[in-house]
């Protein structure tokens, strides 16, 4: 059985209803955070649980359409950010399946690198609309004292970001592993493209 | 059920003008200030756009889209007029704290800029159903699944967030804590999130089932339930639209040649 490319892009309606699940799912993480005064955003677990199951395509599209709703409903600045989303999503499909998120350790590492991928997208980003900033306090507290001590701006927005994104980031993946795992066989296989479809006609 | 979106039924002139006339204003209001370069067409913006929020009876409904904006940029003027590396001239002293000039100049545009997005997006976000917007879309082009997909999130949300409201009270009346102290709060997120997860990715696979049997897999051309209306003051709205940016990239060739 030959396996399909992680980046061969097969839509089908199984993929395609997996996307408002997973926008759902990351604004529900994101309600829950709130509702427990978590210091987190846990908006993104929709997103890389998608681009475990169904690739760094999904997983990018999930991201994408997850920030234009939100844009379209709450926060129009949202929009820019669907990039830093798209980038999440194609780095955690791509480190699934490429087999790196298995087990604790692999989990934390894959969340280690999304978060950065996701700061050094999202930091120019940051620079343009906000000078910087990023509206965390502790971020925010820690961009301060670097410009403070004349740090140069984009330094000091990437550890603003970084100091956000890397807790957010790591519990996010552990999270979505522990979600995966529990997971029915029946239905991760829905997502799956690398078998072959035999007909009988 | 709730709806995520802040739109409001209203019956005013602004709810009935077509969707990608909004989208084209948005275009206009962001790109106008910055090829000028000018904070002033910020400005401008910002005001035509309280004016059609006025007319659409949805002025008050920004509040919420401001809010958040709004708080980072009131950081975003401390640590600036404070901080900012290049700060000489001295403005305003507050006891011990001294605002800078150029600070508070930079935060002012950055201000200025957000509240143009934010107010130009208002006007498409509270004056527009979803749904007519994701039709636009799919009219402009965009592939009817993908169509599907932008407003089943709408529908999916609500329900969501009804499960969430009921797995919430199920695990309280199981005894878990949901409030306390921050470890109490952390333990309490998984046996929330889990079951509101698994349930909604259990629910996709009915529903990819009951899509295809409905055909949605099926190659035939889509066609619309509703047909639009075309007016002429639809027409005029989007020349003066393309005319002012227009108008703009000459105002911006004319900057250059100076």
């Amino acid at each position: 059985m030959k396996k399909n490319s992680m980046w061969s892009l097969k839509l089908n309606t199984a993929s395609l209803v997996l996307i408002p699940a997973a926008v759902g799912i990351n604004y529900i993480g994101k309600l829950f955070a709130g509702a427990l005064k978590l210091p987190l955003w846990l908006d993104s677990i929709g997103t890389i649980l998608a681009a475990c199951l169904a690739g760094p395509i999904v997983g990018a599209l999930c991201g994408a359409i997850n920030n234009i709703i939100y844009g379209f409903t709450l926060d129009p600045v949202s929009f820019i950010y669907a990039l830093s989303q798209v980038g999440i999503g194609i780095v955690a499909g791509v480190l699934a399946y490429k087999g790196k998120m298995k087990g604790l350790v692999g989990s934390i590492i894959t969340g280690l690198i999304i978060a950065c991928v996701a700061t050094v997208v999202s930091t120019p980003i940051n620079i343009a609309m906000y000078g910087g900033q990023t509206g965390n306090i502790w971020g925010d507290a820690l961009f301060t004292w670097c410009t403070a001590n004349q740090f140069p701006t984009w330094l000091a927005s990437g550890l603003d970001e970084l100091v956000v994104d890397i807790p957010d980031k790591v519990a996010v993946t552990l999270i979505a592993f522990g979600i995966y795992k529990a997971l029915p066989k029946k239905l991760t296989i829905l997502y799956k493209n690398d078998q072959a479809i035999e007909s009988l006609d | 059920m709730k709806s995520i979106s802040l739109y409001q039924d209203k019956n005013t002139v602004i709810h009935r003008i077509d969707p990608l006339s909004k989208i084209l204003y948005i275009l206009v209001a962001i790109i106008v200030p910055f090829l000028l370069a000018s904070q002033i067409a910020s400005a401008a913006f910002i005001l035509v756009s309280i004016i059609i929020l006025l007319m659409g009876k949805s002025l008050k409904r920004t509040v919420p889209m401001l809010g958040f904006s709004g708080l980072i940029l009131i950081t975003v003027v401390i640590i600036q007029g404070i901080f900012r590396p290049d700060n000489v001239t001295p403005a305003l002293v507050l006891g011990s704290v001294v605002f800078y000039k150029e600070g508070l100049l930079f935060a002012l545009g950055i201000s200025l800029n957000v509240i143009n997005i934010l107010m130009s997006f208002s006007i498409l976000v509270l004056t527009t159903k979803p749904s007519d917007m994701v039709e636009t879309f799919v009219r402009m082009g965009l592939s009817p699944k993908l169509g599907y997909v932008l407003s089943s999130v709408f529908q999916i949300i609500p329900q969501m967030t009804e499960t969430m409201a009921t797995i919430t009270d199920a695990q309280r009346s199981r005894g878990m804590e949901t409030e306390g102290n921050l470890t109490t709060r952390v333990k309490a997120f998984f046996p929330l999130i889990s079951p509101v997860v698994m349930n909604s990715l259990i629910t996709t696979k009915e529903r990819a089932i009951a899509l295809e049997v409905r055909g949605f897999d099926s190659k035939q051309k889509k066609t619309f339930l509703t047909e639009v209306k075309k007016t002429r003051s639809e027409k005029v709205i989007k020349i003066v639209l393309a005319a002012v940016l227009i108008l703009s990239l000459i105002g911006r060739v004319l900057i250059w040649l100076r």
